[in-house]
């Protein structure tokens, strides 16, 4: 984000006299925060003066400010329209593009120089974009552009002085930009981009000092703090902004948020808290802090570390204040966000059965807490993401996203990023599926190393990054290796392994079209051929439509389940999650007198979509039959949790798992509970006797 | 089917000796392949359910696919007004699609379709005491009020007339006439109201899961007499009561559940510790009790 108050003094001496007059009133209205009084004055010159481009920018710009972006860019449109050379509107289009990361921005912001080389803001942007990219040199280059013709341009100052900052050097250029809050602003940007939360809400209380009335600055450290848990004053602050009124989407979406947050319960321990929907609260807890207790241990004992603070994992079943809670807005593609030891995830009751591996997003960013941890934050973004997705199958292989499409797309077209730059796939991609492609490759860049110079070197890397030491240096001299003969035995590797999936995509796909034709014509024989020929040219494929159902359907409708069953055998093994067909699965294990393997299947399903009362039903028979009766107590207690509709049924079964687990009083308890929704109910009688003897 | 305490007890046992229930379910238009087949093979199972067990007071009936016309589903209706008497019960369940257009509901049957007005009027010929109703069609809410009677239980898929996407309900309705779980209190019955909040629980779950905003929102316009419906019964729960042997025994029984159901109802009034230590007393008079009754 930008900052939105841009004052051009210039511009007033375009206007004529008479009209500058009142276009001084609606600037000193603006500046005095009296934003709507200030646009009636817009309103009224535009109308008497509708072919003055000046008037549209400088509305546009207060528009701008205050969060009207539609209407803005239109007012900028139209100054072009009537001005095609006025720098001052392809500068505010620029902005606008600037905010949303877009490239275009930069080409707005030079042409904008062409018609006025002396626009200092240009070079002020394009300096923050460069930095925002990475980008220091270019930074540097734009900031000092700008000071030359402005010698105190407090943008272009902040931008020196977070390139500095975020090197960790001391900086002469953060006491040059004194009391303009604005610039410390820009300062806490830039290490909040970099996630590196402590530092900007340093200075965005540096900014508030400098400028109290800097109500933006005021809104974002709400929001830093929110990410950092610390409720009780990122509710101040934000209401604070919000009452003044910086009512910007972000401002109003967190404290919504916040007020929702009644709805959750926290479960502490010493080393972890878990913040859950009341409404799935019984359900989820016993799961999620099984992965999350797992977690801690494994990577403690791998990575040699002991977090110093418990770790936060907050679950929102409503993706929509998962989003807000990251980042102020809806729109966000990820599933988990970890800020510091703060993690934000969505709940597996928030997605769509199957399509979400909760334990494994959780295991994911669970890692990037120990990672942040031990670099300070001083670590590349392709690394930290690539270990923590190395991480996700490191230790249970089905956990983990398969091989997509997109990326047997990218891999075809030769689009893999060499070591150098692959950072830019994260933070500045290039085509529509880069972060996904850029996310399995920095996966698969960890797991070779893994492979080929053994996890001690991960963390060896780790302790470099954590010195804040370039890629292509920690490369070079913890792997011995030059990061060009890196990339090329790097991608020997990616060809051993998807070579043959590449290079049969095509095959593939014609021959799934092929058993969907099969299928419909009812040749079964025809479907096992074909899909047993196909399966292993995309083993990875267990999404909608794949083949292993398809071969699995083709089986059961010749009766012949042991066939089926090897099908989904291999379905499973792979990591297909879809719920419905691992339930079928386990039906026909259980059927086929294997319920520690149906029971296995099922408990998979627990990582995936544990909102599931007939999966804990099925899953609680199953071990209570194998003699898992403690086992079986968690499943019944979660399908209870469940509020079923057979509520007796549940109780009952319960008390029965508790009797088997030894637990006699439970179980007596349980049976009466049983019995108080359905006094009839004879198994529960039969029990309530047997365990009250 | 159960009582939920004091207040409704009137309702419990209502069924009298010798009644018949006459059981028409008819299965509309689908309108194209997939429809057709799903509604013909959901009235199958309806049928097999209602047929199981061998029950002689079952009087049961089902139209599907060519014969499901108007015509037909007349001369049932007319047929089963000559033969239910007041005493009998008489179930009709409606699956398929069905339209409404601001004022009149319609049924899609092949040829022409059968309005709420038209249905009405052969539905109040039938003298059968107790009456359920069970529209599962899309815009079946829009037949509510034209079928509304007062010794009838009006079930349908659909707040309104005004949802008019095609309806999952039936297909959790007719589970539940399968589903040993919906007989949440373990009866062996399953009363109408049973099976409406099993099929109401599963709809709105389907819509839940699927992330889809929910298009039907069954209804039932009478919850205490559908909580006293029996709509299928299993097991063999009237059994001992012709025994004279177990006569005292099933009094001592009936007494306890007496006890139980004044104890439920001042749970409210109690402490939770004593309210449980005199349910956990009840509960093993009871069940010793019902061991004794089953030896």
């Amino acid at each position: 984000m930008i900052p939105r108050v841009r004052l051009i003094c210039g511009l007033l001496l375009c206007a004529g006299f008479a009209s500058a007059q009142t276009l001084q009133e609606a600037e000193t209205l603006w500046r005095n925060h009296q934003d709507k009084d200030a646009g009636h004055i817009f309103e009224q010159l535009l109308k008497a003066d509708p072919k003055n481009a000046t008037y549209r920018v400088r509305y546009a710009d207060l528009l701008y400010q205050d969060f009207n972006v539609s209407d803005a860019q239109k007012l900028y449109e139209e100054a072009l329209m009537l001005d095609p050379k006025n720098a001052h509107a392809l500068l505010g289009e620029a902005h606008i593009l600037a905010d949303n990361y877009n490239p275009k921005a930069e080409e707005l912001a030079n042409k904008a120089l062409e018609y006025d080389p002396k626009l200092y803001e240009a070079h002020e942007l394009m300096a923050r974009a460069a930095l925002e990219d990475d980008d220091s040199k270019k930074a540097e280059s734009e900031a000092d552009a700008a000071l030359a013709i402005q010698s105190d341009a407090v943008e272009a100052i902040a931008v020196k002085a977070s390139i500095d900052l975020l090197a960790d050097k001391q900086s002469p250029w953060v006491a040059k930009i004194g009391n303009r809050g604005k610039g410390y602003q820009t300062i806490a940007h830039f290490f909040m981009i970099n996630r590196r939360y402590e530092d900007s809400i340093a200075y965005l209380r540096k900014a508030i000092a400098a400028t109290p009335d800097l109500w933006s600055a005021h809104s974002e450290l709400g929001m830093n703090l929110m990410r950092l848990g610390r409720e009780g004053e990122a509710r101040q602050e934000l209401q604070l902004a919000y009452n003044q009124p910086f009512r910007d989407a972000i401002t109003a979406n967190a404290l919504t948020l916040m007020d929702s947050y009644s709805k959750f319960t926290t479960f502490e321990t010493p080393t972890t808290a878990l913040r859950l929907n009341k409404k799935e609260a019984d359900v989820l807890r016993p799961y999620f802090q099984d992965v999350l207790n797992n977690a801690i241990a494994t990577y403690q004992k791998k990575y040699k570390y002991t977090l110093k603070t418990p770790v936060q994992v907050e679950v929102y079943p409503d993706h929509t204040d998962f989003e807000v809670r990251t980042q102020g807005l809806p729109g966000l593609g990820a599933l988990g966000v970890t800020f510091d030891n703060y993690i934000a995830m969505d709940s597996p009751s928030g997605r769509t059965p199957g399509e979400f591996h909760w334990a494994s997003t959780l295991w994911h960013e669970m890692s990037h807490v120990y990672v942040i941890a031990m670099t300070n934050d001083r670590v590349p973004r392709w690394f930290t993401e690539g270990l923590a997705v190395h991480e996700e199958t490191a230790t249970y292989p089905d956990w983990g996203d398969r091989l997509s499409p997109e990326i047997i797309a990218a891999i075809r077209d030769k689009k893999l990023l060499p070591i150098a730059d692959i950072d830019r796939g994260f933070v500045h991609p290039t085509y529509q599926a880069q972060v996904i492609v850029s996310y399995f490759q920095a996966g698969k860049i960890c797991d070779y190393i893994v492979q080929r110079w053994g996890d001690q070197k991960i963390l060896d890397m780790i302790h470099e990054f954590a010195k804040d030491r370039p890629t292509v240096d920690v490369i070079k001299e913890q792997l011995g290796i030059d990061p060009a003969q890196f990339d090329k035995d790097f991608l020997a590797m990616i060809d051993k392994l998807y070579g043959k999936t590449v290079a049969g995509f095509a095959d593939w796909t014609k021959g799934v079209k092929e058993i969907n034709q099969l299928m419909k014509d009812g040749k079964t024989d025809d479907v096992i051929a074909k899909g047993r020929e196909i399966e292993g040219l995309y083993p990875d494929y267990v999404e909608a439509g794949n083949v292993y159902n398809a071969v699995a359907e083709a089986c059961l409708k010749k009766g012949d389940k042991p066939c089926a069953i090897e099908e989904l055998g291999r379905y499973s093994k792979i990591g297909g999650r879809d719920p419905d067909t691992m339930k079928k699965y386990a039906k026909l294990l259980a059927e086929s007198g294997k319920p520690k393997e149906a029971a296995a299947a099922l408990e998979r399903m627990n990582y995936i979509f544990p909102v599931d009362a007939g999966l804990h039903e099925q899953l609680g028979g199953l071990l209570l039959e194998t003699g898992d009766a403690k086992g079986a107590v968690r499943e019944y207690q979660a399908l209870i949790a469940m509020h079923p509709i057979d509520s007796a049924g549940a109780h009952y079964d319960l008390a029965k798992a508790f009797k088997a687990a030894g637990q006699k009083d439970q179980a007596r308890e349980e049976a009466v509970t049983a019995l108080e929704a359905a006094p009839n109910y004879k198994p529960a009688q039969k029990l309530l006797l047997e365990v009250s003897e | 089917m159960k009582c939920a305490g004091f207040l409704l007890l009137s309702f419990c046992a209502v069924t009298p000796a010798f009644s018949a229930t006459y059981i028409l379910t008819v299965a509309g238009l689908g309108g194209e392949p997939d429809y057709d087949q799903r509604f013909t093979m959901l009235a199958n199972d309806t049928d097999k359910a209602f047929r199981a067990g061998g029950q002689t007071d079952r009087n049961v009936e089902t139209l599907k696919g060519a014969d499901a016309t108007k015509a037909k589903m007349e001369a049932s209706l007319n047929r089963i007004a000559s033969q239910a008497k007041a005493q009998d019960a008489f179930v009709l369940m409606m699956i398929g699609h069905g339209t409404f257009d601001g004022q009149e509901y319609k049924f899609n049957l092949p040829g022409p379709d059968i309005s709420a007005t038209e249905l009405a009027a052969l539905l109040n010929k039938i003298q059968a005491g107790r009456q359920l109703i069970v529209d599962m069609t899309s815009c079946s809410g829009g037949a509510a009020g034209s079928l509304k009677k007062d010794n009838r239980i009006i079930v349908t898929a659909t707040k309104s007339g005004t949802e008019k996407n095609a309806t999952v309900f039936a297909r959790y309705w007719v589970e539940a006439l399968r589903d040993s779980a919906a007989d949440t209190d373990k009866n062996e019955t399953i009363s109408a109201l049973e099976a409406f909040q099993y099929a109401e629980r599963k709809t709105a779950g389907f819509y839940s899961e699927q992330k889809r905003l929910a298009t039907e929102h069954p209804q039932i316009d009478d919850q205490q007499r559908a909580a006293s419906f029996a709509l299928l019964r299993f097991g063999s729960a009237a059994a001992a009561i012709n025994d004279p042997a177990k006569k005292e025994l099933i009094s001592k029984r009936d007494e306890i559940e007496s006890k139980i159901d004044a104890l439920k109802y001042n749970k409210s009034l109690m402490a939770p510790d004593d309210y449980r230590k005199q349910l956990t007393q009840l509960m093993l008079e009871l069940s010793k009790t019902q061991a004794e009754i089953d030896k």
